[in-house]
């Protein structure tokens, strides 16, 4: 498949608010994003020309945000409608190897979804992790330091070198995952290669405190993927450094490379659909 | 009609940020006899059920299917 | 009796009464005004009296609230429109498209152009702060979409009390400023966030005055393509009035007669029902549905409800397309039932928009606001004639002249300008050593007003939409430095960016309002030059006391004056501006605040510059004039000295400075630059190698002490806040270009020092005057918030 021909629903619903540089930065890359709201895949759109699918798309990305103002918890509300009225698409979609993204409220969306960690099923009944409040109290806008750990199972790290450091910044108020059953689960989480970003500080050392993990996640935890690889959710937001001008940064170095670090992220993505499909 | 409330709590040990903030708060204000602060969240519901056990279970439902994440969560359904 | 119930006459099924006006006397007239809460004069009773005697009849009280809300200062500017006409209204320049309406619209390239707002909400945030600061969000922003474009950042100027002010030196019924302030940081954080626009800039102070009366300012910019805006009036009769996005409800009813009030110790309980709700996530679907169809356009006119609601915005608009209107009250959304036609009438609700369409793109226009979601419903249609009616099913409450209605009155008050000493002062006890200047230093660095804001603005989302290229924090990216002011790239296709500032200094406006005011709007212009941009426009919230007063109005009138003297100078307009007036409690008015938006524009964001310090072994010059102008600075304020001399603007030496600055950096030749300000040199030089993580080796035997002139204390040199002056890193082989460049200007400059180490020295000849660790520096100056608000050194 040529990268042109690369369809990407970038699904939103009210308070969904970085839908738009979630859809930039694909466009950039020449593949064919597309804003798909929650009601169109719902078929309850105003007018029927506007009902949509998931199986058109070949990659699903639920963007940062505040969907339905993160009330009840961050992301349950989003997850619910999903759940409710796509959720055997949603499977057949990630069975099928299609890949999935969140960052930030994505991500927790895709954890309330049970999609994430997923290791019992490709979504599960309930969740099997949250995304608790920050240790600090606070929504925490901030650079933060990842180290790609993944050892080759996820397809949207693929144009990252393992421990590569990467600086990605968050901006959230409930970043600090959880897993049911901690004293199996994380285990599995690594042993599975379903982690893919931790926090870390200047050195790249994981023993970093806050601010370096902004939100007090066990082991420094940023994004992890299910065991196929293809279904992928970080707090951290790459399409906010796509370009090297949006690093906090960029103006002491300014003879560095032009493009921003988080761009790999969906280079590699588009890489692994080109290749696959 | 049935009024159902259902609050909804963090299992012992999971941190609640929003509750020790509090507390650090409330003993700067002056409040020094506050101990431990713990935060609750309240969803009152009015609802149509044939009977309260009915509107239990639906409750119930509602709790497992969006109110509360049962890896940090603890929740109590009350009728009033 | 002077009210007739008319609900059973006309067989209504709501409470309608008229107010028989005509038989009232001068004493009850003004009672009337009272209990109804309409906050009217006698005088201004007495034409509304007369006016409806001319028409026969007596007012319904739909109309006399309807009257109340629109002739109020908040919504007429009854007191300050004398005053911004005689100074700087009109003085335009070739680049601004619009003026005067709910914001400003200026050229930014060929084909866009900015949006740009500012706008208080002090009352409502002295009451509910969190609720009152999250709606002041939510009203600039739709002040910015209603012209048509996509709000891109907000900017929110914040004045409190001291945070650390003695629960018994809070007057009774009054928040204490700490709460206040928690409060309005988590309601513009919580609106700001959901709605996903970046607060990128802003600034907080902190000022006994701002006890009772805290000054929640809120500013927005947006961009548009220029064919896309689109203005606050109707095109033509025939047109549909579609009222979109929330109910109406009793929260914000009489808001605006309200912020045209002094509060009282009892506001806080009795006007509890005059602070409004905020709802981002009805908003965030409002605006795109509202940019979707006008960008098809759907649309012929767009206005925001904002504080005059329903009834300013059906009438203003109509008036303004040189119509009238009907609207059916009863097809209005409403949040509860049993809502008087009157409170439906003057409601101020949030996410409420109005839209004229032509009749046949009403179904089109619907059918937007469904797909996302809003709900819009037709509620009136344009006419001949300028009237504005209201009807309740079919029956008429509410038939006003629009020329009445809209034409309010307008005061030329008694003022009174106080006299302001322009003796230059110095500190009254001897010039101090080395430990007093450390410990001076060390103190200015944990000042509130002069400390990191990093506390408040990581809990604020500044880089959503991912295109902050400067940020409110700068340099190292784990412990950055100040920033001057915030660069934003509004556009996918082009380099060109919008720098942001905001300023004002009322320690300074307090002293001299003329001399304070001019001061504030140069430091504004200094922020947008050290990131490389031009000063292209202001907007303003003028903040003061209670007008009726001379020496409050002599205050404002002394303000407008210094504005107009610097837009003239400078060629820079104000395109949009707020006043609020009755900033006053029992215990006191807010010292004068005349608080700037500025905007300037970045040719190239590639070439934005920063304060922090780069590398080693590179030059340090001060540029512009230090002057023995200490009234009202951070060091005396600590020390408790008096001076009433505060720095002063030399416009042409402040403008030779500032384009030997933007010619600087437009050419590459200084590295880092910082705008002396509150702490004076001493601070920003301490700024700068906080965010590099470098320290400097400077002397200041060169400084002040020119032939002729007075000697100039060592104290005065390293703290005072005189105007017009940077701080700039060159590399060595540059040097004597940047030295080219400042004669060439005309501008006074001195080589100061190097970069280097991890010390700030800080020299006279060869005595160590300051010798402290970056680290102490950075401690103090990072943690200065979080000391005052937990107790703690």
């Amino acid at each position: 498949m040529k990268v042109s021909d690369i369809r990407v629903a970038v699904l939103r619903m009210e308070g969904i608010n970085c839908e738009q540089e979630t859809y930039d930065a694909f466009e950039r890359l020449g593949a064919r994003p597309e804003f798909v709201h929650i009601k169109q895949l719902e078929k309850r759109w105003p007018d029927s020309g506007g009902y949509r699918d998931l199986e058109e798309y070949d990659i699903l990305m639920l963007p940062g945000g505040f969907s339905a103002g993160d009330y009840i918890r961050a992301g349950a509300i989003f997850a619910s409608r999903i759940k409710s009225s796509v959720g055997k698409d949603l499977v057949r979609f990630i069975e099928e190897g299609k890949p999935v993204g969140g960052f930030c409220n994505g991500f927790q969306i895709m954890v309330e979804l049970g999609v994430l960690p997923g290791y019992s099923s490709t979504m599960s009944d309930r969740p099997e992790a949250v995304l608790h409040a920050n240790d600090s109290g606070n929504f925490e806008c901030r650079p933060a330091l990842l180290k790609m750990v993944n050892r080759g199972s996820c397809v949207w790290t693929s144009r990252i070198e393992k421990d590569e450091v990467r600086l990605i910044p968050v901006a959230h108020a409930e970043g600090n995952l959880i897993l049911d059953d901690p004293d199996r689960a994380y285990a599995r989480l690594f042993d599975s290669d379903m982690v893919v970003f931790r926090y870390c500080d200047t050195e790249g050392d994981f023993e970093a405190p806050y601010p370096y993990n902004p939100n007090g996640s066990r082991f420094n935890i940023a994004g992890i993927c299910n065991d196929t690889g293809n279904v992928f959710g970080m707090m951290p937001h790459p399409e906010r450094v796509f370009d090297r001008i949006a690093h906090p940064d960029w103006y002491r170095k300014r003879i560095s490379r032009d493009e921003g670090d988080g761009r790999a992220v969906f280079e590699s993505v588009l890489d692994h659909v080109v290749k696959r499909f | 009609m049935f009024t159902i409330e259902v609050k909804v709590g963090l299992k012992k040990g999971v941190v609640d940020p929003e509750g020790s903030n509090t507390l650090k708060s409330l003993n700067l204000l002056g409040f020094e006899e506050v101990g431990s602060v713990k935060t609750l969240k309240v969803f009152r519901i009015e609802m149509e059920a044939p009977s309260k056990e009915d509107a239990l279970k639906r409750a119930d439902e509602m709790c497992q299917r969006l109110l509360m994440n049962p890896v940090i969560h603890t929740y109590l359904i009350d009728v009033i | 009796m002077v009210i007739a119930d008319l609900t059973s006459d006309i067989g209504l099924d709501v409470p309608v009464r008229r107010i028989m006006l005509s038989r009232c006397t001068d004493e009850e007239l003004e009672r009337m005004s009272r209990q109804m809460g309409i906050g009217l004069s006698l005088d201004e009773m007495k034409r509304v009296r007369d006016h409806f005697s001319s028409e026969g009849r007596d007012p319904m009280d739909v109309e006399l609230e309807a009257l109340g809300q629109a002739w109020s200062e908040h919504c007429c500017y009854k007191s300050s429109k004398y005053y911004m006409r005689k100074h700087f209204f009109g003085m335009g320049a070739p680049y601004v498209i619009s003026s005067n309406e709910d914001a400003g619209v200026v050229e930014f390239d060929d084909e866009h152009a900015y949006v740009v707002g500012l706008e208080s909400h002090n009352h409502p945030s002295a009451i509910g702060p969190y609720g009152g600061a999250a709606t002041g969000v939510g009203g600039i922003i739709r002040d910015i979409f209603c012209m048509g474009a996509q709000p891109v950042a907000t900017v929110d100027p914040l004045f409190f009390g001291p945070l650390d002010l003695p629960q018994d030196s809070v007057p009774e019924g009054v928040r204490h400023p700490r709460s206040i302030f928690h409060g309005v940081v988590a309601g513009i954080r919580d609106y700001g966030n959901r709605i996903g626009i970046p607060t990128v800039a802003g600034m907080i102070q902190f000022h006994e005055g701002y006890t009772g009366n805290p000054l929640v300012n809120v500013g927005a910019i947006g961009i548009a393509r220029k064919e896309h805006i689109i203005h606050s009036r109707v095109g033509g009769p025939g047109e549909i009035y579609i009222l979109a996005g929330g109910r109406t409800g009793r929260d914000g009813i009489h808001g605006v007669t309200f912020a045209s009030a002094d509060l009282s110790s009892s506001s806080e309980d009795k006007d509890r029902g005059s602070v409004q709700l905020g709802d981002p996530i009805t908003k965030e679907p409002l605006i795109h549905a509202c940019l979707e169809a006008n960008e098809k356009g759907l649309l012929r006119g767009m206005k925001d409800l904002g504080g005059g609601g329903l009834s300013c915005v059906s009438g203003e608009m109509a008036l303004a397309g040189g119509c009238g209107a009907v609207i059916d009250m009863d097809r209005i959304p409403i949040k509860e039932d049993g809502m008087a036609p009157w409170e439906i009438w003057v409601s101020e609700s949030q996410e409420r928009m109005m839209v004229s369409v032509l009749p046949e793109k009403v179904q089109d226009v619907l059918g937007i606001f469904e797909k996302w979601d809003v709900l819009a419903r037709v509620v009136g249609r344009i006419e001949e004639g300028r009237r504005i009616k209201a009807l309740w099913k079919g029956v008429p409450v509410l038939d006003l002249d629009l020329d009445f209605f809209t034409a309010g009155p307008e005061y030329c008050r008694i003022v009174e300008a106080r006299v302001v000493s322009r003796e230059m002062k110095e500190a009254s006890f001897p010039d101090p050593d080395r430990p007093s200047l450390e410990k001076a230093l060390l103190s200015l660095m944990s000042d509130p007003n002069i400390c990191s804001r990093e506390a408040v603005f990581r809990t604020y989302d500044h880089e959503v939409r991912a295109r902050t290229v400067i940020k409110p924090a700068v340099g190292r990216p784990f412990s950055p430095g100040p920033s001057d002011a915030s660069v934003i790239k509004p556009l996918s296709g082009s380099n060109k960016g919008l720098a942001l500032a905001s300023d004002v200094d009322p320690f300074f406006c307090e002293i001299d309002p003329y001399n304070g005011t001019m001061a504030s709007l140069e430091e504004s212009f200094r922020n947008l030059v050290c990131v490389g941009a031009r000063p292209h426009s202001i907007t303003d919230c003028l903040n003061f006391g209670n007008p009726e007063r001379p020496d409050r109005m002599g205050d404002f009138a002394r303000s407008c004056e210094a504005i107009g003297e610097m837009v003239r100078y400078f060629k820079v307009p104000v395109v949009s501006g707020n006043v609020s007036l009755y900033n006053e409690t029992e215990t006191g008015n807010v010292p004068p605040t005349p608080t700037f938006f500025t905007v300037g524009i970045v040719p190239d964001v590639n070439l934005c510059m920063t304060s922090d310090l780069k590398e080693e072994s590179n030059l340090l010059y001060l540029i512009g004039m230090t002057k023995k102008e200490m009234g009202g600075s951070a060091y005396f304020r600590q020390l408790k000295e008096e001076c009433s001399c505060v720095p002063s603007v030399d416009l042409e030496m402040s403008k030779g400075a500032m384009e030997a600055m933007l010619e600087l950096i437009g050419s590459h030749l200084v590295v880092s630059a910082h705008d002396l300000s509150e702490g004076g040199m001493a601070a920003a030089i301490a700024e700068m190698c906080i965010g590099g993580g470098l320290g400097a080796e400077v002397s200041i035997s060169r400084i002040g002490r020119f032939a002729g002139l007075e000697e100039m204390r060592r104290d005065t040199i390293l703290f005072s806040e005189s105007c017009s002056r940077y701080m700039v890193e060159v590399r060595l082989p540059n040097a004597g270009k940047v030295e080219d460049c400042l004669s060439r200007h005309h501008v006074p400059y001195v080589k100061m020092g190097t970069v280097g180490g991890r010390r700030l020295r800080i020299l006279d000849e060869d005595e160590i005057l300051i010798d402290v660790g970056i680290d102490i520096l950075d401690e103090k100056w990072r943690n200065g918030l979080r000391y005052v608000l937990e107790g703690s050194q």
